[in-house]
């Protein structure tokens, strides 16, 4: 029994213009010093409007990916563009396209939340009026205005994750790329960020984000790539991945577990 | 219990000695940096040696034999007295590592006396290295009975208890009495900062003697040496004794209140060590913040205000970078303490004194900059920076500007005192204000590149990083060095006109600070 159309992975597109796509990935291969584990030649594109969910097993290389698209990691092979600017050439204008959030948000504890939100603000350089419109909103949105005053090392898991949210948010971002973004959150503010998470793919915006969450995936995303032992097995339209009658799950076994790597 | 000492030991000297790290790592270049770290540290170690041993010849050469053990073991003391204050309390209340082993059924002592043995094998190591190199002289050149030998060796192991008890007492009392307070860092801060001047002060004494000499007392300077390691730490006197003379009451003595002071210390510790690690950590949240007029700052105002708040939130990393600009006021303000006549007694080159003041003002201000562990001190956040638009040059604009800002109104105060005592011309007065300022641009620049050079990131302990790491060392005092290499050609080349000489090393010193400077704002922050 096939549960996908593993045809989607070879519908490469044609076009060679990267300026199309919110994130083209070519090529791309990190290893790190000394070991076999990391990435392997991998392509992807992301257009637009895409919210497109990264899965794999724990090591398969889903972090190491996306720290090597945010200059977290530079890498051996390759080319990463975001929004059609080259990380390796001019890193510094494909930072100002996107936020990041890492699975795990390690936030400056000695500053206070309201500190951070205004520090990531200077950064960006987002105005003083577009600043304060866009805190209270999330802030409020996701409960955490009356903890802003107080220091970071305070704040529970959650809430520096609920934090690392609206810094991502504050400058408004192009393309959003998280690691594991619903680890932490309670019911409601996971809802509240698949809102925008639809949102910014309404404006044009795209995200690009890993999840170990499947039904969150198979729900939210539009397309859909899978890595196993740092190659991609397969990528595409979520409709034209998973056969009408099984679900996402289904599939990411039966590739997990049988997907050739080579 | 023993067996939850051995096994947290371990972890603790694995964390501290990066062992798994060398060990499993399968980076070959990270493999040979340690290697070549662990090899300047043997070439230390071998410099040391050599250093105490001709200072034994020294003192068995001008009949001062007898007092050496203890001159030796009060030495040993007073460094690892100095340098245990100034980590004892975060290593002994590491918050990380006390969540995980507080969820486990391991005693409190076991915690406390890990955490004190992982200090104590770092000091063993000093105790045995001036220890062992003084006893090899003594006992070439005198030939002692096998006491010596038996309470020496003994007596080296038991050495860095006492002092390390002291200092641990004294860095939990500063903890527990910060922790009452609401300002729980500056009040640290302050007190920590207090007691190594306290003891600098209590170790000054060692070389003031109340009395003026007398041929009788010069003729008995062994005593007169007994008598002040006796007023400062009377421990030394008795292991001296013992070792010297054979005395076993002595030994006991020593042996005694160094078991004694270390199980009570254990002890009082064990059992308050819960409460004062909650009071500790217990962080007070107000939850009533009203959102108001935000201000925007420029990139490099916000990084330096970040910069600034990492700063002042590490006690640790405040107390060991303050004690040289607050040094370096001490020093200016000596200039208008002294008689100058008669410390050209002492010091042949008072005359230059005018000319060694730039340097070593700059020198004290720079044996430990903020800036060479800036970057490591980023810690586990280090990827907020990394996947940021921000400049490496504006980022390490931010972190100078820091060391800047620290050191800016202690080099201010040193020079109104300097220009108060003496008096100078213009071109004096020039090279006063000018020369460093510029070694100290130079200081915060160079520990910028030595920090990109020896970068760690993955640490739980920021003692780890302000007071073991490589950048720490090679940037801190290799600054310290630099200056000094730099004033030699002012002191001691006569042929060029001092003032000439000194517009030479100055224009030296700024062109080598640009290309550093250069040099650093050129790195990858995702390279590193």
């Amino acid at each position: 029994m096939s549960v996908l159309r593993l045809t989607c992975r070879k519908k490469k597109s044609k076009t060679k213009d990267r300026g199309k796509f919110m994130l083209t990935i070519k090529h791309l291969t990190k290893h790190y010093k000394g070991s076999h584990k990391g990435v392997t030649d991998l392509n992807l594109e992301i257009a637009p409007g895409d919210i497109y969910g990264f899965i794999g097993h724990n090591g398969a290389g889903k972090t190491t990916t996306l720290k090597c698209v945010v200059g977290i990691h530079d890498f051996e092979e390759g080319e990463i563009y975001v929004n059609g600017a080259s990380v390796r050439e001019d890193l510094m204008q494909c930072k100002k396209s996107f936020a990041y959030i890492p699975d795990n948000p390690d936030l400056y504890e000695y500053l206070t939340g309201i500190q951070y939100l205004n520090f990531i603000s200077d950064i960006f350089e987002v105005s003083a009026k577009d600043r304060e419109e866009r805190i209270r909103k999330y802030a409020d949105a996701f409960e955490i205005t009356s903890s802003l005053g107080d220091l970071i090392s305070s704040y529970s898991h959650g809430m520096k994750q609920k934090l690392a949210i609206i810094s991502a948010l504050v400058h408004e971002p192009k393309l959003l790329i998280l690691d594991e973004p619903f680890v932490g959150l309670d019911p409601k503010a996971a809802l509240i960020l698949k809102k925008e998470m639809r949102q910014i793919c309404a404006k044009g915006g795209a995200i690009f984000f890993s999840t170990h969450v499947l039904d969150v995936a198979e729900k939210l995303c539009n397309k859909i790539a899978i890595i196993k032992d740092g190659r991609l097995i397969a990528s595409g339209e979520m409709k034209e991945l998973v056969r009408d009658g099984y679900s996402l799950e289904e599939m990411f076994m039966e590739v997990a577990d049988h997907g050739k790597t080579d | 219990m023993g067996k939850q000492i051995s096994i947290l030991t371990r972890v603790q000297l694995c964390n501290f000695l990066k062992l798994n790290e060398f060990r499993y790592t399968k980076d070959q270049g990270k493999k040979w940096k340690m290697t070549g770290l662990a090899v300047v540290w043997l070439m230390l170690v071998a410099v040391m040696c050599f250093y105490v041993g001709m200072l034994a010849y020294g003192y068995i050469f001008i009949g001062l034999d007898r007092v050496l053990p203890m001159y030796l073991a009060a030495i040993s003391g007073l460094i690892i007295l100095f340098f245990t204050i100034l980590k004892a309390e975060s290593v002994i209340f590491q918050k990380k590592s006390y969540e995980i082993l507080c969820s486990m059924p391991v005693s409190q002592t076991a915690i406390v006396v890990s955490r004190f043995l992982s200090m104590y094998l770092g000091n063993l190591l000093l105790s045995l290295v001036v220890m062992v190199s003084g006893m090899i002289v003594y006992g070439y050149y005198l030939r002692p009975g096998i006491h010596f030998y038996l309470f020496g060796i003994v007596g080296t192991l038991f050495l860095p208890l006492l002092p390390m008890t002291i200092a641990t007492v004294f860095g939990a009392l500063i903890t527990a009495v910060s922790s009452r307070m609401k300002h729980k860092n500056m009040v640290k801060t302050i007190l920590s900062v207090l007691l190594v001047f306290a003891i600098l002060g209590g170790s000054s004494l060692f070389t003031k003697v109340e009395e003026e000499f007398t041929v009788e007392m010069l003729q008995n300077l062994s005593g007169i040496v007994e008598k002040l390691i006796g007023r400062i730490y009377p421990p030394a006197v008795w292991l001296g004794r013992a070792m010297v003379e054979g005395n076993t009451l002595q030994a006991v003595w020593y042996f005694g209140i160094s078991i004694i002071g270390f199980l009570l210390m254990v002890g009082i510790l064990s059992k308050n060590y819960q409460k004062i690690n909650q009071r500790l950590y217990s962080t007070t949240a107000r939850h009533a913040y009203r959102l108001n007029h935000l201000k925007r700052n420029s990139v490099l105002e916000t990084l330096y205000k970040k910069e600034l708040k990492r700063y002042f939130a590490s006690s640790i990393y405040v107390t060991n970078t303050i004690i040289g600009p607050i040094m370096m006021v001490l020093l200016a303000a000596s200039t208008l303490i002294i008689d100058l006549e008669e410390f050209g007694f002492y010091f042949p080159m008072t005359d230059r004194l005018i000319d060694l003041m730039p340097f070593a003002l700059a020198a004290t201000a720079s044996i430990m900059t903020t800036t060479c562990t800036s970057i490591s001190m980023e810690g586990k956040e280090w990827w907020i920076i990394k996947s940021l638009p921000v400049d490496a040059k504006d980022l390490f604009d931010s972190k100078i500007l820091v060391n800047l800002t620290i050191v800016a109104p202690c080099y201010l105060i040193s020079e109104v005192l300097l220009m108060i005592a003496f008096r100078p011309g213009v071109a004096d007065m020039i090279w006063l204000i000018a020369l460093p300022a510029i070694l100290i641009i130079f200081a915060c620049v160079f520990g910028i590149t030595m920090n990109l050079v020896f970068p760690v990131f993955q640490w739980e302990n920021e003692v780890t990083i302000v007071k073991q790491s490589a950048s720490a060392m090679i940037g801190g005092l290799g600054g310290c060095l630099c200056i000094i290499l730099f004033a030699l050609p002012v002191l001691f080349v006569r042929q060029i006109p001092t003032d000439i000489m000194k517009g030479i090393v100055g224009i030296l010193v700024m062109g080598i600070t640009f290309l550093l400077y250069q040099k650093n704002k050129k790195v990858k922050l995702q390279e590193l």
